[in-house]
């Protein structure tokens, strides 16, 4: 048996595999899991607006994003916060020069289990459950009796290199830390997936994921009525808890890339974000 | 005249004890992969078609087929496979036939068995800096491909040392004694009688690499991607990916789906595996001794 064959097959393969170079322009778009659905809703439609240029998306967070834009490594970092002073101090030594654009905005829905009576909660009662300094640890801590739950509160969050967990924790508990022993959920489906079948959880993601399944509370801020989460009240600014949405350039975007952000903002963009859940920048007409 | 004393049957009892107990416990390890095989079918099967596997996804991924991340695995298997094989088979060559054995061989070994060690995640990590951040691949099919290849080279160099091993060292002796080289006599001899043993190696990389996420994930493989793959340079959509996209980051994403997906992942692997396994039956078929 001669082994010239195979190799000689393996040669051609690899020269087919590197030799094809093709015409077309992809962007790199990466970060945020809040976006990240949004982003492919974009990167799906912007195929029949462009189909020379392809927009390759991938998620893992916007502390993910922010990273690959101070790496270099995207075009496009997708991000539910806003990038901090360092990363962007380092970004700027590697001779990265992020630029910022706000692409919708977000409200961030409380989740509680259909069965939990509490439709209605302040900051302040959100922040007794979640912060460290916080003393609630059961329902009836808060005078809430939850059927189907014996008492104690599951204190549903996400890990700490989600946006969502950022803005959750500088617009719910300001200074102070997270409580230790809450569960951490890898993703905004995740944490609702568990709020639908634990009486006894209280969680919060973006809207755009929220189910039938559960229930959102409206929440007050200051002594003001109540808010209930929707695409209008974050839009508007009336829901105490809603971010804005940024997508990150490197440098003020030039040719595919400004064409791409252009359309994102465009009424045809801003609708398809507003279809996901999410408040698009300014009031659209969309059908 | 025999007959069975108390000892006998004690010892009877005993054996047949741990003879089922033995038995027990291969079905034990048999029963999980029945179990995750019937769900796959049962809670996927309805989703399988031919559209399923061959369009691509749509409406945010709730809907549509896998094709972009079938072929995606398809291309980072092959890649791994073309550059961790030869040099495999390079590396357990040396160390069988030539490396004498000396401190240098065992510290090499030593590496390899560390190699082999080596958690999945720190190998995407070693592949960001290495492959996609240093070498300026960025995220692509040669930087996931390259990382994998890297993670199971261990695998190929082992099976492949150990089916080297096995050739008689009579059939060298009896090349040697003909005045072929060393060259000659692996060309000839030793890896034609070794050649079913490293396609074991070469099954077990294809079974691992497929399924493997987290080298990938960094390095290569996208939540989305509009297009096929084309070039080794592009970013692709696979298979496990996709998995752990539709089943926990996409909301509204059918029951079935997430089953689908996986049936086709563990299918994949399976019938790979079948045919490796078939040709290597073919080829002990043909072997001399």
């Amino acid at each position: 048996m001669y082994l010239h064959k195979p190799m000689s097959l393996l040669a051609v393969l690899l020269a087919t595999l590197v030799g094809s170079v093709d015409a077309r322009t992809v962007i790199q778009n990466k970060g945020s899991d809040t976006l990240v659905n949004v982003a492919q809703a974009w990167a799906e439609a912007y195929q029949t607006v462009d189909s020379d240029v392809a927009v390759a998306v991938s998620g893992g967070g916007s502390g993910t994003g922010i990273a690959a834009m101070i790496n270099g490594t995207v075009d496009i970092a997708n991000a539910s916060r806003k990038m901090k002073d360092k990363e962007k101090k380092m970004a700027k030594d590697r001779g990265q020069d992020p630029v910022e654009h706000i692409v919708g905005y977000d409200a961030l829905a409380v989740f509680l289990h259909k069965d939990n009576p509490s439709g209605t909660m302040t900051i302040e009662q959100l922040a007794d459950i979640y912060g460290r300094k916080g003393k609630a640890r059961k329902w009836s801590d808060l005078g809430i009796t939850v059927p189907g739950c014996k008492d104690k509160i599951v204190v549903v969050s996400r890990q700490n290199n989600s946006g969502t967990y950022a803005y959750f924790k500088k617009a719910v508990l300001g200074k102070d830390k997270f409580k230790n022993g809450t569960l951490d959920m890898h993703g905004s489906k995740d944490v609702v997936d568990l709020v639908e079948k634990t009486p006894c959880a209280i969680g919060y993601s973006g809207l755009a994921y929220a189910t039938d399944h559960l229930q959102m509370v409206c929440i007050s801020k200051d002594g003001k009525p109540c808010v209930s989460p929707s695409v209008q009240t974050a839009g508007d600014g009336s829901y105490p808890i809603a971010r804005p949405l940024m997508m990150y350039t490197n440098g003020q975007p030039e040719g595919a890339i400004k064409a791409y952000m252009d359309w994102i903002m465009s009424d045809e963009g801003q609708c398809i974000i507003s279809k996901k859940g999410y408040a698009p920048v300014r009031p659209v007409q969309c059908n | 005249m025999f007959e069975i004393s108390e000892l006998n049957k004690t010892n009877m009892r005993v054996e047949r004890l741990y003879r089922t107990l033995f038995f027990m416990m291969v079905l034990l390890l048999v029963l999980p992969v029945l179990i995750i095989l019937g769900t796959l079918i049962y809670k996927g099967g309805s989703v399988i078609s031919l559209e399923f596997l061959f369009t691509s996804p749509t409406d945010g991924m709730t809907a549509g087929g896998i094709l972009p991340a079938l072929i995606g695995t398809v291309w980072l298997v092959s890649v791994a496979l073309l550059v961790s094989v030869p040099l495999g088979v390079a590396a357990a060559i040396y160390l069988n036939e030539y490396a004498g054995n000396n401190w240098f061989t065992r510290i090499i070994n030593l590496a390899i068995i560390n190699l082999a060690g080596v958690p999945s995640i720190v190998h995407a990590l070693f592949g960001v800096g290495a492959f996609v951040i240093f070498f300026g691949f960025g995220t692509s099919i040669l930087a996931a491909s390259l990382t994998l290849a890297i993670m199971t080279l261990p695998v190929v160099i082992v099976a492949t040392r150990e089916s080297l091993a096995a050739v008689p060292m009579a059939f060298r002796e009896a090349m040697w004694n003909m005045g072929a080289t060393r060259w000659q006599t692996i060309r000839r001899v030793v890896l034609p009688n070794a050649i079913s043993g490293i396609l074991t190696g070469v099954i077990l990389e294809v079974s691992r690499t497929t399924g493997e996420t987290a080298p990938i994930m960094f390095t290569g493989a996208a939540f989305f991607l509009p297009f096929l793959p084309e070039s080794v340079f592009d970013q692709t959509m696979a298979l496990s990916l996709h998995l752990f996209v539709v089943s926990t980051q996409v909301p509204g994403v059918p029951e079935a789906l997430p089953y689908g997906v996986a049936l086709v992942l563990v299918a994949l692997v399976l019938i790979m595996n079948s045919l490796s396994i078939a040709f290597r039956v073919y080829l002990r078929g043909k072997k001399k001794w």
